[in-house]
């Protein structure tokens, strides 16, 4: 089983740092995982793109146009990476920032207000953490159990006050992405 | 056997340091500046040196000093500063030396994009400064086969007296994945010591290290430059061959764009056609025999894959084929990624449709 | 009273100079001083590229070629690798003041442990006399037929004054090599520089005032004479840097 993931935003976004939490999850979980950065040559507020491959087998090329699971955090990754969506596949778009109507014929559309979320349980920081619990919870790519660990390892003994607003993060994120 | 996750450049740079580098110089430049990055503390934990150069013409021959006193050295950069290595380069051969040079690269022509490309094909392989010299040139796909050919590089360097290229593109220098790191070599005693400048210990003649040298001595040092050229065509050819023995088509790609063209070979194999693949590892010695031995009686077309336009290899592939079948070639440059679908898309047409 | 004999870090060969070059004498002097400090079979010389190449052959110690101008870097190298050896370049002025400025400015500035010994003679000797970047305004040579003139190619460039004013080296001098006073306090500051290295000081730059009879196109007395009555004038002579005094 060979699943693609593509984030993408502007610079600053956390594109990059949820698809690196991403992949080291699925190797946690004993995976097979590639993270392709993609970057623009500004130094912050770019458009920031990153591909995340996750497969049970050795990983032969990392890279994808079309994708099982987009996540677009602004309009400007919506416009251009929309189509790009493979056929039964996932788009995760930031609804915060994309106010208009996802839907689309022959994939599943899922509008998270990642921004407000992030901001209600504390800090735009933790957007990342909002994504992947979205991914969590609609395909189950990875188990909360291992990514809720690793999370644990980073911040219990020094920012237990972090790590909480990590757990919410993630708890939000999941529920939408099982709605 | 260590596993980490690891980012290409940060991977080789430590596959460096267990091979033993400990010196390195070099320039910033996207996109390999996690190279000198990683290295800025890594060596000195190791007692080695690292040295940010004022200019990249200046950081390759610090790594000539560096070599002469037979320590591993190592400099990286991307074409644009590829190019202003090459004089130090060609006095690397010249002046016998060796040492690595890493180039991840980026788009051409000329400047071109910092975005991944494989625009160095040529200045790779054919002309890596002036003077007509050659030097071996690895071309891994994975960061696995990166960490194990740069670990082992100056094996080479020190074997032939003569710089070695390593030649990635800007997609696997930045791409994340699992790698096992080979154990820190222990150097028990100094190859170069024959002939380099580290401390005299009681030596009584002294060494020269020249780039230049009178008529008849430089007539027989290109000689015998030219005898290990032909060693190398000999022994040192890697070369992945991936489904040949019933090929009707065999794509050639090296590097990122071999690892997508066989994701796109599995599929169209699913799908009946007899696609194979021929992946040179070292791109110069190049692996001619593979294409040369090919049944031509079944092969009924090469495809050459490459992350660049126009295709820059496909000179070698024609001197090999010969004539005796068509050569296609698909590539992306700018900055614009060689992707799955385009590459299963390319081939499928012409395995399918004889398209061109 | 000591013989005057040839130092153990010359090859028993005639110098490969024009008859009257004072490269022949900077050299003797370096040879002499590193006899003096019983560094013969540790030091180790970074030959540039122009006349100071034709030293290559004769240096009976360890010794490198380096390209043109990168000296320095190469010395970088060598000295970052082997901190207990001997290092110094030896170049000219179109290699150190022209094609190689980047490379000496950004070793000195890095206060690298080594030392340069920088033969000034106002020309590009090796290739038959075009105008160096140390080339007096008025100075004749085959790229500036009428005399250098500042408005379209500037001002000689004074190496030691520009590298005194970094912070990180710790001795810095020029010498004329044109009277026997010049060649003695020449050697006196070339020693220094040495043991300066030797005690891990940093980065120590000596100036040689030197000349070209070939490509001047004057007699060696007639050199000496210019040298005293052009060349010193302006690029003065004495210690511009030393650490020891100023801290």
């Amino acid at each position: 089983m060979k699943q693609s993931f593509v984030f993408s935003g502007s610079g600053g976004q956390g594109i990059m740092s949820a698809g690196i939490m991403l992949a080291h999850a699925a190797i946690d979980m004993g995976k097979h995982a590639t993270f392709l950065p993609e970057y623009g040559p500004e130094q912050r507020g770019g458009s920031a793109k990153c591909t995340v491959i996750i497969s049970d087998d050795e990983i032969i090329s990392p890279l994808t146009k079309k994708c099982d699971n987009l996540v677009v955090l602004n309009s400007i990754a919506y416009n251009k990476f929309a189509d790009t969506v493979k056929e039964g596949g996932r788009l995760i778009a930031n609804s915060s920032l994309i106010p208009t109507d996802i839907s689309r014929d022959g994939i599943k559309s899922i509008a998270v207000p990642v921004d407000n979320i992030a901001l209600e349980v504390g800090s735009l920081k933790v957007a990342n953490v909002v994504i992947i619990g979205v991914l969590i919870g609609a395909t189950g790519v990875v188990s909360k159990e291992v990514f809720v660990k690793s999370l644990e390892e980073k911040f219990k003994a020094k920012k237990p006050e972090i790590l909480e607003m990590n757990m919410k993060a993630l708890e939000k994120g999941i529920a939408f992405g099982k709605a | 056997m260590e596993k980490r996750f690891m980012k290409g450049c940060e991977a080789i740079a430590e596959a460096a340091v267990r091979g033993g580098c400990r010196f390195f110089a070099g320039y910033p430049i996207t996109p390999q500046n996690e190279i000198p990055e990683y290295l800025s503390w890594r060596l000195p934990e190791v007692g080695g040196s690292f040295v940010q150069g004022e200019s990249e013409v200046a950081s390759i021959n610090m790594v000539y000093g560096a070599a002469a006193t037979g320590t591993r050295a190592l400099t990286s950069s991307s074409g644009p500063g590829i190019s202003l290595k090459a004089e130090g380069i060609s006095y690397l051969a010249s002046a016998q030396l060796p040492a690595v040079i890493v180039n991840i690269s980026r788009g051409g022509p000329g400047l071109g994009s910092i975005q991944p490309a494989q625009s160095d094909y040529l200045q790779a392989t054919k002309a890596l400064g002036h003077g007509g010299f050659r030097t071996m040139v690895f071309a891994p796909a994975t960061l696995q086969e990166a960490v194990d050919l740069t670990y082992n590089a100056w094996e080479y360097a020190e074997r032939d007296r003569n710089p070695v290229l390593i030649l990635m593109d800007g997609c696997l220098g930045a791409i994340m994945e699992e790698v096992e790191l080979p154990e820190m070599k222990e150097l028990t005693y100094k190859n170069t010591e024959s002939w380099d400048i580290s401390k005299r210990n009681g030596r009584e003649e002294s060494h020269m290290i020249t780039p230049i040298l009178p008529e008849a001595m430089l007539e027989k040092l290109n000689a015998y430059k030219g005898m290990t050229y032909k060693m190398w065509e000999k022994n040192d050819v890697k070369v992945e061959e991936y489904l040949l023995d019933d090929a009707e088509y065999v794509v050639v790609a090296y590097g990122i764009a071999a690892r997508v063209a066989k994701e796109a070979i599995n599929t169209l194999r699913e799908e009946g056609c007899k696609v194979g693949m021929i992946r040179p590892i070292t791109l110069y010695p190049f692996p001619k025999a593979s294409l040369d031995k090919l049944d031509y009686t079944a092969v009924k077309g090469i495809i050459d894959i490459e992350m660049t336009i126009p295709a820059q290899m496909r000179d070698d592939i024609e001197l090999q084929v010969k004539g005796r079948c068509p050569v296609y070639e698909y590539g992306r440059s700018g900055g614009i990624l060689l992707d799955d679908e385009g590459v299963y898309e390319a081939i499928s047409a012409i395995v399918k449709g004889g398209n061109q | 009273m000591a013989a005057y004999k040839r130092p153990k870090s010359l090859k028993e060969m005639p110098t490969a100079y024009c008859p009257g070059c004072l490269h022949a004498l900077a050299t003797r002097l370096v040879a002499d001083v590193i006899g003096e400090l019983g560094q013969e079979s540790n030091a180790v010389n970074v030959i540039s590229v122009g006349c100071s190449a034709l030293n290559l052959y004769s240096w009976a110690g360890d010794d490198i070629g380096a390209a043109h101008g990168r000296a320095p870097a190469v010395a970088t190298g060598i000295k970052r690798c082997m901190p207990d050896r001997l290092v110094f370049t030896y170049q000219g002025d179109g290699d150190l003041a022209a094609i190689g400025l980047a490379e000496i400015m950004s070793a000195a500035n890095r206060g690298e442990n080594f030392t340069v010994i920088f033969a000034n003679n106002q020309t590009y000797g090796m290739t038959g006399g075009q105008m160096a970047p140390t080339t007096l305004i008025g100075q004749k040579s085959t790229t500036t037929p009428f005399g250098r003139d500042a408005l379209s190619t500037g001002y000689p460039m004074q190496m030691c004054e520009l590298i005194s004013v970094l912070k990180a080296p710790a001795f810095v001098a020029r010498y004329a090599l044109n009277t026997p006073k010049g060649v003695m306090d020449a050697k006196k500051g070339i020693k220094k520089a040495f043991q300066y290295q030797l005690e891990g000081k940093g980065f120590t730059f000596i100036e040689l005032l030197t000349n070209c009879p070939t490509n001047w196109g004057m007699s060696p007395l007639k050199t000496f004479e210019y040298m005293e009555t052009n060349t010193i004038p302006y690029f003065k002579p004495g210690i511009f840097k030393d650490v020891e005094v100023q801290e």
